[in-house]
């Protein structure tokens, strides 16, 4: 089961990987002179102001644009009754301006276009429109009964994927379904099965930079975007589809972006900006969101419940699993089924159950299409799953840690797909030894007069949700005087991915990073393809593809050394300065003068210029089977989360005294970076534990789309002290063993927290956000607060 | 309707006609072309927008753009010479502050006004300014180290 590791033998000798270099883009973001969206300003430019909905779901009746377009610098008011597309990556079910009804409270109804903001914000107010009313549905549940409108009457005609995509003549957005083994013997030969329910309600993503577009349509037929995206390749893709144009006739720029954390993947701004840009082609016009936009009229997060039921024998070892997962999708699906297929699959947690159904539905809903949210799934299910371990423990009566070691995935055990894993996935238990050993030493505090005090634990595992092409690639030269320049198509939103680039083409070049420079900007007329900057992906795919540019660079100079130094090939070495003689280093030839093909004395230049290209992608990914079981987890990062809180008895406030957090991520590349990745999506999760909810009131409206009316961390709220250690047990995908961490930071945040308040308090909770007010109530109550059931 | 407002940014006496709708914000972002101000809500809770007025840090998206006539205003764009940047853009690169550089500036501001006041300010002053900015990447660690190795850095300087 365990192999010998190469990678682990080399692992003494890397040179810059694992040590910190700053940032390439430091010092233009601390001086303000990054350019994000809102700061490009292009001849010509108008702007636009979109109007949405005074409900969430409504037929348009009519919309007056006549007293709009007389106001001052307006150049044209547009509405969607025209349009005769769908749009959409997994299944085409959106449009970019409503047609002739609206599904959710920050569709785009109507814009317009003006020479500057202030004019078209205020000829919106000008636009006159009627509806009429239909039932609003906020949450899966009920749009899923019986008589429930249809949100998507057509539903059933929608172009999907294979394999995926609406049920017709229901809300059904998508239905997922994974069989492991046989659930029924698994629960018969239980000695105990527990059920729970849980929520994870809506939040946004929030960036600090509001998402944005700008979009020309050239009067020669090709579509120029830029946007504060992460998938620039999709966008090019889904727009020369709408616009019936060959690919490369579409453009798409990103910039710097201003954070993402999921919400700025997939198409979602660009369509609507390019769909009224169409309008005045010739001319970019430009839309930055609101901060209410912003929350309203791009993607959700979240929004999912689920059920467990759980069949444990008296020694702790689980038997069977069957989980509910349900996701409410909003008003759109496209992409967003993905976050359900993720959470239910891996709705088992760090732990392998021989026998599973999991059951996942997406269901239509009337708020903003619910999609990609750092974390992609994982934290909504395995909020319930670590919660029930810690039932479980209880009910069985023996330690936690216990029952999660009895059963806890590693080498030789099976997930839930199918997939068997190896040593090389990682060692979640190492993890959890580490985070123990900081939270649980010693007793735990006891409860004085002002405070309650408990100790919460989670395992987290997480794969990267990819898709069967998902690659990522490098395109890399050598310039003349053997300092390196590297393009590539992976959108930096903060997490650092140009220094990543740099030290593992610095190590897998053996040159340093200071003469590697690494792209600034995405332009897909220049950049090298990527599928989209997702799944916490980039540094192992990334990385890997970078390492093979490395080795096909390196290879090049060999190749012209060879008849430079008239050798056979493989008597030649490569040390970052020289390809050299192994069996007589004096004899050698420095890169730089082989770079552009090595001249001889005579002038005759022989052999290639140096610069290569390269990939990587999931290996072996593959779609579902029938039982929804295959090869597409593919890579996991498994860790371990916890913390020490206390309990204010007088407001029910959760003070997070110090958190601990473990990954085995193969490899650190940057510890300065990673820690950032970690203690950051450690405070944005206890945003969604303790406070965050994007909140609908029964007509579909959202009552605290502003920052200051929507709970967000500040310092005050982080935890005093944050431990964060690795273990890095080599991968065999990524760079020099590495694996990916971003995402995974905010998956046991929640449970951790949960667990911790069971621990102080002896009252279950199974929803969050946790605020003062709920604490306080279940306390005073002394009773058991079960997840309301409806 | 029209209006002109003269006023000092980063050392430099600017005059702007204002048509009467623009914030603060609007005027060094647009008329000035000073994009290092960034907006990233619209009701003066995140503070990606703050700049120096007068010596006090202030949130220029809720600011009335007339209020600026006579003042003196530093933004991010006038902090550094040149190549050489300013200890406190120094101390949280240094420190690992700089993810996605949106909320960065407005810090930094914050952080320059604290500090030009109060050199002696406590933790918990400084934690109280950083508490007037939002930050979705970092978890606000290596921003209030920073904030103190600025300080630091500036104490050795005087």
């Amino acid at each position: 089961m365990s192999r010998p590791d190469p990678i682990r033998e080399d692992e003494v000798s890397l040179k810059y990987v694992g040590k910190n270099i700053t940032r390439s883009d430091a010092v233009k973001k601390i001086t303000g002179k990054s350019v994000f969206l809102d700061d490009i300003k292009l001849p010509g430019m108008l702007y636009t102001a979109i109007l949405t909905p005074p409900t969430a779901h409504a037929k348009i009746v009519s919309i007056d644009t006549s007293a709009a377009e007389k106001e001052p610098g307006v150049i044209k008011v547009v509405t969607g009754k025209s349009i005769d597309f769908l749009f959409g990556d997994n299944v085409k079910d959106r449009v970019p301006m409503a047609v002739d009804r609206v599904r959710y409270i920050g569709e785009p109804v109507a814009a317009v276009i003006a020479e500057n903001p202030h004019q078209a914000k205020m000829a919106l107010k000008k636009i006159e429109v009627k509806y009429k009313a239909l039932p609003v549905y906020i949450d899966a549940r009920e749009a899923l009964k019986k008589k429930a409108a249809l949100i998507h009457p057509d539903s059933g005609d929608y172009w999907h994927l294979p394999g995926m995509g609406p049920e017709a003549k229901t809300n059904i957005a998508d239905h997922y379904l994974l069989k492991k083994g046989d659930v029924k013997k698994g629960f018969a030969e239980a000695d105990l099965v527990l059920e729970g329910e849980f929520n994870y309600p809506f939040s946004s993503s929030a960036a600090i930079e509001p998402h944005g577009a700008i979009a020309i349509h050239h009067e020669d037929g090709g579509i120029e975007i830029w946007s504060s995206s992460i998938c620039p390749f999709v966008i090019r893709e889904d727009i020369a589809h709408t616009y019936k144009l060959p690919v490369s006739s579409v453009r798409v720029h990103i910039p710097e972006v201003g954070g993402c954390f999921g919400y700025k993947s997939d198409v979602t701004v660009e369509q609507t900006i390019a769909y009224i840009a169409s309008f005045v082609p010739g001319r970019p016009v430009k839309w930055v969101a609101s901060r209410k936009e912003d929350f309203l009229s791009t993607l959700l997060g979240h929004g999912i419940r689920t059920k467990f039921k759980v069949g444990v024998k008296k020694n702790g070892k689980l038997t069977a699993l069957q989980t509910t997962i349900l996701h409410s999708t909003g008003a759109y699906v496209d992409t967003g089924l993905h976050v359900m297929r993720g959470s239910t699959h891996n709705s088992t947690g760090t732990y392998e159950f021989p026998n599973c159904y999991l059951d996942g539905y997406s269901v239509y809903t009337n708020t903003p299409p619910v999609g990609a949210y750092r974390g992609y799934g994982h934290q909504e299910s395995q909020l319930g799953m670590e919660r029930m371990m810690d039932i479980i423990a209880r009910k069985l009566g023996m330690d936690a840690f216990k029952l999660r070691e009895i059963n806890y995935l590693g080498p030789g055990k099976m997930t839930s797909i199918g997939e068997r894993l190896w040593e090389s996935n990682g060692n979640v238990k190492k993890c959890a030894d580490i985070v123990r050993k900081k939270i649980f030493t010693g007793k735990k505090k006891k409860e004085d007069a002002d405070y309650y005090y408990g100790r919460g634990f989670a395992a987290v595992m997480k794969s990267p949700k990819g898709a069967p092409f998902s690659s990522k690639s490098c395109y890399l030269k050598f310039n003349v005087d053997g300092s390196v320049s590297i393009n590539m198509g992976g959108a930096e939103v903060g997490q650092g991915l140009r220094n990543v680039v740099r030290l593992v083409a610095a190590e897998a070049l053996k040159i340093d990073p200071s003469r590697i420079s690494v792209y600034t900007e995405i332009d897909t007329q220049f950049s090298p393809w990527e599928w989209q900057t997702i799944g916490s992906m980039f540094t192992m795919q990334g990385g890997r593809a970078v390492v093979r540019a490395a080795e096909k660079a390196i290879h090049q100079l060999k190749k012209t050394a060879m008849m430079a130094l008239k050798c056979d090939y493989d008597m030649l070495e490569y040390d970052g300065d020289y390809i050299f003689l192994s069996s007589d280093p004096g004899v050698r030839v420095s890169v730089p003068s082989l770079a552009q093909g090595y001249m001889t004395e005579d002038g005759i230049t022989v052999g290639e210029v140096v610069h290569t290209t390269s990939d990587a992608r999931l290996p072996r990914y593959s779609n579902p089977d029938a039982n929804g079981q295959g090869s597409f987890g593919v890579t996991y990062t498994f860790g371990a989360q916890a913390c020490e809180i206390r309990i204010e008895k007088k407001t029910g406030k959760i003070i997070v005294d110090h958190f601990a957090s473990s990954f085995d991520v193969g490899q650190v590349i940057n510890p300065v970076q990673i820690r950032g990745q970690v203690v950051g999506g450690v405070v944005m999760a206890l945003g969604s534990t303790l406070y965050e909810e994007t909140k609908f009131d029964a007509d579909g409206v959202c009552p605290n789309p502003q920052f200051s009316k929507y709970r967000f961390p500040t310092i005050n709220d982080a935890p005093a002290k944050q431990t964060v250690e690795f273990v890095e047990t080599p991968g065999k995908i990524g760079p020099f063993g590495a694996r990916g961490i971003g995402e995974h930071p905010v998956i046991g945040v929640a449970p951790a927290v949960l667990n911790a308040v069971y621990d102080a308090t002896g009252i279950d909770f199974y929803e969050i956000p946790l605020s003062p007010e709920k604490v306080k109530a279940a306390i005073d109550a002394k009773g058991d607060n079960r997840c309301p059931k409806k | 309707m029209s209006e002109k407002i003269t006023f000092k940014v980063n050392g430099r006496e600017r005059t702007v006609e204002l048509e009467g709708w623009e914030r603060g914000l609007d005027v060094l972002r647009e008329n000035l072309g000073l994009t290092g101000s960034k907006r990233g809500c619209d009701d003066a809770t995140c503070g990606a927008c703050t700049v120096v007025v007068n010596g006090e840090a202030k949130k220029s998206c809720v600011m009335l753009a007339k209020k600026l006539d006579g003042a003196d205003i530093l933004t991010i764009e006038g902090i550094s010479k040149g190549k050489k940047l300013h200890p406190i853009q120094d101390a949280l690169i240094e420190s690992g502050a700089v993810q996605c550089g949106y909320c960065t500036p407005g810090i930094v501001m914050e952080l320059y006004a604290l500090f030009n006041k109060n050199l002696a300010a406590s933790k918990k002053e400084v934690k109280d300014a950083l508490a007037k900015h939002l930050c979705r990447c970092t978890g606000y660690e290596a921003i209030f180290e920073g904030a103190l190795l600025a300080q630091a850095k500036l104490k050795k300087k005087t």
